[in-house]
């Protein structure tokens, strides 16, 4: 087990190495210079110039990314262009909030999706099914912002239950974070969960045709064992994979979510460092996203031969 | 099942009163005033790295020697006053006694010098520094300190803009800073400055707060642009970044915000009767139109870019673009800018007969124009749609091409473009908004009116003191950049703030920055 983990790790690194050469040189390539958006529109094209030369920016890219990549390898990420802030101290305070969130909703999103995908497997073609997957596919034509925004204006503005921006860190006031939270982590559990659902529903009609299903009933057993002991298990293993690539996913991309709700996440963090053309935070971003992926990954990889004795770590 | 519901809609109401009852931390002791920001300031270092945001919150910590008036003209701010030598080239400034920077320290010529040695440094970043080198208006020669309350500046030559320099809100209002405001390295810490409010805390990306200065010393009067009495009626001032506008909208109907400046046209029907919700607005001194790269293979002939202005109905665009907020306008001189006179106010109609036998006459043959536009204003590329149809009546083939903003600026600041909608902040001086379009295109490409004519002329308006003489030079320019049409001038939008019921004294005002000294809250939270 811990061989495979070190082999899996080891195997992560030269993709973390491709990763980290695609990110940098693809973000030189998109036009916009960091020095003139710091210095805005009408500055004195010298003084953008020296901006340039003192950011390092005027070196040759194959050298911008030799520093880059040293410095990162000995856990250096860099300063970001615009605030002038470590971009590791950056990526660790974003990550709090964001993680956060994903988790929690990721997490309900799941729940949920065990819950109704399951029980509409089991109630194929019945009312309870065409209410959940109308449901569903509902969450799914719904753009996340909307729904965000819909949420905010009954909750926030018309009924006054919850803040509707601003944001206080966990580690500062755990229960006055959570008031700030709520409404991120509701909107971003229902638009995932409508995928999860479905994905699990599948699952499940798959193997309540198989015929140790058949066989379990025949023995006369309830149906809610049947579902919870012989049908989960078999059955989530697919949905384990969809949340693994979700995780991965959501971790660097809820800018939207964290946009209308005004957290300070790593999504906006990332579309910030784009607008503004602040490589070293966007490579940071990037990065950080890619060897979530890989843990996430590797993760969702130990954990299923929990689900499905069929398949084994090595 | 009715069991069912009934537990539920229980256990809704239930969770709807505990949070109801219970609220987020309350903010710091004291009234606060909450703002917006629709993104993070760039740096608290005044007129270095910076933008409108930027510049709009440290002008309520720094202050100048002078400031900009309402008006655009310039007034005292920690000079009580300044003569001009004969040959106009040494300015004196006198300092206003008993004025203390935020850490005590009282304010002393030293201290100005500092502050102006470090703008002008060479490593420095800031905006104004070319303005006052031999390339700009004039360069500062030296900074004399006759004694504690006096300080001279002397130009290389005279500069009848040199105060208005000093003042623009661009250059951080030329604040002057304490030495503390640095470390030990040089290295740029907050700022100390003088304003009614001191540096707070600033949580990049979430808001920058202030705190109320009790030892600051207000000039005699009311609001008055950047200059004039300013007092600090509330205990804190909070900027939250906020990037989405309807969220925004929505954290000001909440009561979560007190000002939400700069509000986008599509908002308005959220806020516009809103209860609780009062506007408050002004023209800004800004322009939004359309740059034309003369030089450009089918633009370099004048009849073309004659007929794409006659083919604009520039007064239904604004209507559509600004919801009604805007005011066309056909001169680089905005509607809100003291000469903005009969000449200026002249409206280029459409006249597509016109149009259409300028058109002709150019030869041109419906080879696509490729017009560059972003989303930075929403309104930009609403404005880029209703031109390519206008144009279309005309026979001229527009093309769109829609980029993020830092792209967009990116082909503004090469000139990599045919032609590219475009927005200039306010500018309160008519040479500064001429300047955006003026200039050597071969030294910088941003500019897209070389005419030697236009040039002298914008030298002129610049080293000319006299009012009446200058209008006429701005009329002069206005004339001919109608007739040489570099670009095409649409609109001047209006800046609206919402507010809510308890806040008073908030005033909008052309400069397009947000002022909250002299504003206070009915009901102190």
């Amino acid at each position: 087990m811990i061989s495979y983990v070190i082999r899996r790790l080891l195997l992560a690194v030269p993709t973390l190495i491709i990763v980290a050469l695609m990110v940098f040189f693809l973000v030189r390539l998109i036009p916009g210079d960091p020095a003139q958006i710091m210095l805005g529109e009408g500055a004195d094209p010298s003084a953008v110039a020296a901006l340039h030369a003192e950011l390092g920016l005027d070196k040759p890219v194959y050298v911008q990314f030799a520093t880059w990549l040293r410095h990162v390898v000995s856990g250096d990420l860099g300063t970001s262009i615009t605030t002038g802030e470590p971009v590791s101290t950056l990526l660790i305070t974003r990550a709090e909030t964001t993680g956060v969130v994903v988790l929690i909703s990721v997490g309900l999103a799941t729940l949920i999706a065990i819950a109704a995908g399951t029980v509409a497997a089991w109630r194929r073609g019945g009312k309870l099914d065409l209410a959940v997957m109308s449901g569903a596919s509902l969450i799914l034509a719904v753009p996340s912002f909307w729904l965000g925004l819909l949420l905010l204006l009954v909750f926030g503005v018309w009924l006054h239950w919850l803040p509707v921006v601003g944001y206080i860190p966990f580690s500062e006031d755990p229960w006055s974070a959570m008031l700030f939270l709520i409404l991120p982590i509701a909107t971003l559990t229902i638009s995932e969960s409508g995928v999860l659902i479905r994905m699990m529903r599948s699952s499940a009609i798959d193997v309540l045709r198989l015929d140790y299903v058949t066989h379990a009933r025949a023995k006369g057993l309830a149906e809610r064992t049947v579902l919870s002991r012989h049908v989960f298990p078999n059955a989530f293993a697919p949905t384990l994979t969809l949340v693994g690539l979700t995780l991965g996913r959501l971790f660097g991309g809820i800018a939207v979510i964290e946009t209308v709700f005004t957290l300070p996440g790593l999504g906006r963090l990332m579309v910030t460092g784009v607008l503004s053309r602040d490589y070293p935070v966007v490579q940071g971003c990037l990065l950080f996203t890619a060897v979530i992926y890989v843990v996430v990954n590797l993760v969702v990889d130990l954990l299923y031969p929990l689900f499905d004795p069929r398949v084994t770590v090595e | 099942m009715r069991k069912t519901i009934a537990g539920l809609i229980l256990i809704a109401a239930g969770v709807g009163l505990g949070l109801a009852l219970v609220h987020p931390k309350a903010p710091p002791t004291g009234s606060m005033l909450r703002a917006r920001l629709n993104a993070d300031i760039a740096s608290s270092d005044p007129g270095m790295k910076r933008d409108a945001n930027t510049d709009a919150v440290l002008l309520h910590v720094v202050e100048g020697l002078v400031a900009l008036r309402e008006d655009g003209s310039v007034g005292p701010m920690l000079a009580s006053g300044w003569t001009v030598s004969p040959d106009g080239r040494t300015y004196r400034f006198a300092l206003r006694r008993g004025i203390r920077f935020h850490n005590g320290a009282p304010l002393s010529s030293a201290d100005v010098k500092w502050s102006l040695d470090r703008y002008l440094a060479p490593d420095s970043h800031w905006r104004c520094k070319s303005d006052l080198s031999a390339k700009g208006i004039a360069a500062v020669t030296v900074i004399n300190t006759p004694d504690p309350d006096t300080v001279d500046i002397v130009l290389d030559r005279p500069a009848p803009l040199f105060l208005a320099t000093l003042a623009r809100l661009d250059c951080g209002g030329t604040g002057i800073t304490h030495r503390a405001s640095v470390g030990p390295d040089g290295t740029w810490l907050y700022p100390i400055g003088t304003g009614p409010f001191r540096w707070g805390e600033w949580r990049h990306n979430q808001y920058v707060d202030l705190v109320k200065y009790d030892g600051y010393r207000p000039l005699p009067g009311g609001t008055d642009g950047n200059a004039g009495g300013k007092h600090a009626l509330v205990e804190r001032v909070r900027f939250s970044v906020i990037p989405d506008g309807s969220a925004a909208s929505a954290a000001l109907l909440r009561g979560s915000l007190d000002v939400l400046d700069a509000l986008a046209p599509n908002e308005l029907g959220t806020i516009a009767g809103a209860p609780g919700i009062m506007q408050d607005s002004a023209m800004s001194a800004d322009f939004y139109g359309i740059l034309l790269q003369t030089g450009a293979p089918v633009l370099r002939d004048v009849r073309l870019r004659r007929a794409l202005s006659l083919s604009l109905d520039v007064a239904a665009l604004t209507r559509v673009v600004t919801h009604g907020t805007g005011v066309p306008d056909s001169s680089p001189i905005p509607a809100a800018n003291a000469f903005y006179g009969a000449a200026e106010r002249v409206l280029v109609k459409r006249d597509l007969a016109t149009a259409r036998a300028l058109v002709k006459a150019s030869g041109y043959r419906g080879e696509p124009i490729e017009l560059m536009t972003s989303h930075s204003p929403p309104e930009m590329y609403d404005a880029a749609i209703l031109v390519q149809a206008m144009a279309r009546d005309a026979g001229i083939n527009i093309q769109i091409v829609s980029l993020d903003w830092a792209t967009q600026f990116a082909r503004y600041s090469s000139g990599d473009y045919q032609a590219t909608m475009f927005g200039f902040s306010a500018r309160m001086d008519a040479s500064q908004m001429f300047g955006v379009l003026i200039g050597d295109r071969a030294t910088d490409p941003r500019k897209v009116w070389n005419s030697p004519q236009a040039i002298d002329l914008l030298h002129q308006s610049v080293v000319t003191g006299d009012r009446a003489q200058r209008q006429q030079i701005f009329d002069q320019l206005d004339a001919h950049f109608r007739s040489e049409v570099p670009a095409i001038v649409l609109y001047n939008t209006r800046r609206v703030t919402a507010l809510r019921t308890p806040v008073t004294g908030y005033r909008s005002w052309s400069a397009q920055t947000q002022r909250l000294w002299n504003v206070g809250l009915g009901n102190s939270r």
